[in-house]
């Protein structure tokens, strides 16, 4: 992960980011790293098998840029409070603890909204890919939405 | 593995969340959001005064509940859900869900379900569906 990027204000329409590509990136699913993800999510730690969350894991945590810097393409900080909105999870061939996965994706999908209590937000959509970087098999798509609150 | 549409999916439990599990996932994440783990910026934003859960978190309940009704973790091939509301420190939860399809893909037999994380109410925090296989799809070593 690279460092932190000062965000920029609100861009204009949200829409002029779909398509952008992530950087990308490796990651490995190190034995202590599957252990304590485990205990987090109140699983049983061991075995091969890495817990499926680690579709999520791997391809935010490789996706080439910090939580900042992304939200930084969309003019907002973390201190603006952005939510998760929706997520896919798609397996094709199960992740394994001491595996590496290679990790690309896109901007998908941005949308300017206005909700009766909430105000505006902006709802933005990205996809990462998953492969393994053993034999190059596509193993994994993680889809999600993330929500940015335009409190003004 | 018996299953049929209708089905009710074993109930999974988390008797109160932990504000420290969630520094810790916040750790392995990388996430500088603070309403995980900074009571004071949760008040900031007009929030309430307990951390709130991070959203992979409330996933991990769900695919806990599927691999524990479904035989491992191996055994998910899709998972969609949408995050309906905040889970916040010491909230008790409940994943839960209803087969709605079987069939069978590529030699696989697998189930379509509507899957559900519900607080203490009763009311919905994370909803979405699921695609399992009634068999394993990976060999463990001996």
């Amino acid at each position: 992960m690279s460092e932190r990027t000062t965000p920029g204000p609100p861009p204009a329409d949200p829409r002029e980011q779909v398509g952008r590509r992530f950087p990308g990136g490796v990651f490995t699913v190190e034995p202590w790293r599957a252990w304590l993800v485990a205990d987090t999510v109140l699983d049983e730690p061991g075995g091969e098998v890495a817990h499926p969350l680690f579709v999520w894991l791997a391809a935010t945590g490789a996706m080439g840029v910090t939580w900042d810097e992304l939200f930084a393409w969309f003019g907002a900080t973390a201190d603006d409070g952005p939510m998760f909105g929706e997520h896919e999870t798609t397996v094709h061939r199960p992740l394994r603890v001491g595996a590496t996965y290679r990790v690309s994706g896109e901007i998908t999908g941005a949308d300017r909204k206005t909700g009766r209590s909430t105000g505006p937000f902006d709802v933005v959509g990205y996809r990462l890919r998953l492969h393994d970087a053993a034999d190059g098999v596509h193993v994994a798509d993680c889809w999600n939405s993330i929500i940015f609150p335009r409190r003004g | 593995m018996d299953v049929e549409v209708g089905d009710a999916l074993p109930e999974w439990r988390v008797p109160s969340v932990s504000a420290e599990k969630m520094k810790t996932m916040a750790a392995l994440l990388a996430d500088p959001n603070p309403i995980h783990f900074d009571v004071a910026a949760v008040r900031a934003l007009g929030m309430g005064d307990r951390p709130v859960n991070q959203g992979p978190l409330n996933m991990g309940y769900v695919m806990n509940m599927l691999a524990a009704w479904s035989g491992g973790h191996d055994r998910l091939r899709r998972f969609r859900v949408r995050f309906l509301r905040n889970v916040f420190a010491g909230d008790e939860l409940c994943a839960g869900g209803v087969v709605t399809a079987v069939r069978t893909e590529n030699g696989v037999r697998l189930a379509d379900c509507d899957v559900v994380l519900t607080g203490a109410g009763g009311e919905p925090v994370l909803k979405g569906t699921a695609t399992v296989a009634l068999e394993p799809v990976t060999k463990e070593k001996p």
